[in-house]
């Protein structure tokens, strides 16, 4: 990547425009294979390159089929970002955008045009998308407390939720990125919570019926929400209308249930039942009945989650292999199951990317637990940087 | 494969080049965005009650009692408290003589101190997930308020949750670490 030129010798603007070709390269990097990409060192082959006027004979001398050319403008605290994007044979070109706003978050830029980049490959983009995640950074030797975070996909800007130095665990996204449902012991006794996260409110859900509440999901329509809670005695899976009324008792055998995740089409709910004697994953319709057993490799598996997308029909969990738990996908259809992760210690608890192409999930490889991705295949494996302590328990959301 | 349709060659170049321009003088190119994103503020915490350090009123102490102690706290780590952690098998919700032994210690004491009430905490040590853990550690907790109701304890007055593998009281990776999780806890409040 050549030099940014800039036109005045202002060095926020070029930080400014540094910023968004790392971004931008990142984020398409996140999607597209390296292969796709030509190396850097091609660039030095041909001329500079014309902004205005890109010779599109030097790229296709490289090998270059598609140009992305970004220019950026810092004016006060705005900042202007110019996106273009040229299919070189045909010289075309595709894509011309400008994003401007405030200068507080550069790396927004960026994400939005990598995910309009996307859409011209009919991929949907994650790059505006967050993960929340449960971290202890925050915890004193007298309140050993655990606080919801949001962060960025790529683990930056990572955010404070909660406030309230107890323990607060297990968040679930809405479909709309509204709001948050958590798990808080705020109140003494487990419950679920869902925080409204523009407007700043938190509210009880599962209040008042003298049991546990664990693991809420949302369904994707945003109507209801399923969790785990013993209020009929063993923990099951119950199902409520997404503010918590109208709750229902949906599994009923004497072992615990727990972990419930919803189907795309809101219709079927996967759940982790020790029903069989150990930890397995089933499936049932979302009123319960057709209950039916998923996993059949390995004696302890946990934690569905459903691939979003239409494409994979696919469900990623948590496995026990050879000492260590890793994460597994298991194809609906074919039975088949792929590993996803392996190494050290241990990985748990995935979650699927909106697009479906990829999964984050948390190991402690390094001595500590971190929060990580990788592409659905398991390629790629990146561990976020997302603050200090123990980083747990991810879900990606919208 | 990922089907990028961009062109025929599929191959991706980004950002040749940035160019500082100062103030105006190139073409607007149709659509803008807001490029500032909305940030979610931290949400105002609940107005819930502090985890179980204060409870309801002081009730006055059952007339029977007679040794006239006072009530004392069990803090995070069971220390210094009255009721001591009783401990689990791996994988286990099964009360251990041992543990029968203990809770039955604490069921005498527990009757005794009229106006206490408790939570039971069934924890986990870290070699479960995260979901199935807290499953467990209800049963654990369950376990240990269930045979102390069978000893003649009030049922209201003890308040069973899980805490998974969330809490544990030795952090470090080893055997002995291990089955000083595998607890359930008790902790009084007035």
């Amino acid at each position: 990547m050549p030099d940014c030129v800039p036109r005045a010798g202002d060095e926020a603007s070029r930080e400014a425009c540094r910023t968004i070709a790392q971004v931008l390269r990142s984020d398409l990097r996140f999607e597209f294979p390296p292969r796709q990409f030509v190396p850097e060192s091609l660039l030095t082959a041909i001329p500079a390159m014309n902004p205005d006027a890109p010779n599109f004979k030097d790229w296709e001398s490289i090998g270059a089929g598609i140009l992305v050319v970004t220019r950026a403008s810092v004016t006060g605290g705005k900042m202007s970002v110019e996106v273009r994007v040229h299919s070189i044979p045909s010289g075309q070109t595709m894509l011309a955008k400008l994003y401007s706003g405030n200068l507080d978050n550069p790396r927004v830029f960026a994400h939005q045009a990598s995910d309009d980049i996307m859409s011209l490959a009919s991929i949907k983009g994650v790059a505006r998308s967050k993960i929340a995640f449960v971290s202890d950074r925050d915890a004193t030797k007298e309140k050993r407390s655990k606080e919801i975070y949001i962060m960025d996909y790529d683990g930056f800007n990572p955010r404070r939720l909660t406030v309230n130095g107890s323990l607060n665990i297990l968040p679930a996204w809405s479909s709309d990125g509204r709001s948050l449902a958590y798990v808080s012991y705020r109140q003494g006794s487990p419950d679920i919570f869902q925080a409204s996260i523009y407007e700043g409110r938190s509210a009880n859900l599962t209040a008042g019926k003298g049991a546990q509440a664990f693991a809420p999901a949302y369904s994707r329509d945003g109507k209801r929400i399923a969790y785990a809670s013993n209020r009929g005695g063993n923990m099951d899976i119950w199902v409520a209308n997404a503010d918590g009324s109208g709750a229902r008792k949906t599994t009923s055998s004497s072992a615990s249930e727990t972990a419930p995740c919803w189907s795309p089409t809101g219709q079927e709910i996967a759940f982790t039942s020790g029903r069989g004697g150990t930890p397995q994953i089933y499936v049932m319709d979302a009123e319960g009945l057709n209950v039916r057993r998923l996993t059949t490799v390995g004696n302890y598996n946990d934690a569905p989650a459903w691939n979003p997308s239409k494409e994979f029909p696919e469900l990623a969990y948590t496995s026990r292999l050879e000492g260590g738990f890793e994460i597994a996908v298991l194809d609906i259809a074919s039975g088949q199951v792929r590993q996803i992760t392996q190494g050290r210690g241990s990985c748990e608890y995935p979650s699927w990317a909106p697009n479906g192409r990829h999964l984050t999930f948390s190991c402690n490889r390094g001595g500590t637990w971190q929060v990580a991705v990788s592409n659905r295949d398991g390629s790629e494996v990146q561990t976020l940087a997302a603050g200090p302590g123990n980083n747990v328990q991810p879900d990606w959301g919208p | 494969m990922t089907r990028v349709r961009l062109s025929s060659s599929l191959l991706l170049l980004v950002a040749a080049s940035l160019m500082l321009i100062e103030g105006c003088g190139h073409k607007r190119p149709p659509a803008s965005a807001t490029g500032a994103g909305t940030y979610p503020r931290a949400s105002s915490p609940g107005s819930g009650a502090e985890p179980l350090d204060s409870g309801p009123d002081v009730r006055p102490l059952d007339s029977d009692l007679t040794s006239g102690e006072d009530i004392t706290f069990s803090d995070a780590s069971g220390e210094g408290g009255p009721l001591a952690d009783v401990y689990f098998e791996y994988d286990q919700s099964a009360l251990t003589d041992a543990a029968r032994a203990t809770l039955a210690q604490h069921a005498t004491w527990i009757k005794a101190h009229g106006g206490a009430k408790l939570s039971v905490e069934g924890h986990c040590d870290e070699r479960g997930t995260v979901e199935y853990n807290l499953a467990l550690g209800d049963q654990r907790a369950q376990a240990a308020r269930d045979y102390l109701v069978s000893l003649g304890v009030t049922r209201e007055r003890l308040n069973a949750i899980s805490l998974g593998k969330e809490r544990p009281v030795d952090a470090s990776h080893t055997e002995a670490a291990w089955a000083r999780n595998r607890r359930a806890h008790f902790r009084v409040s007035r």
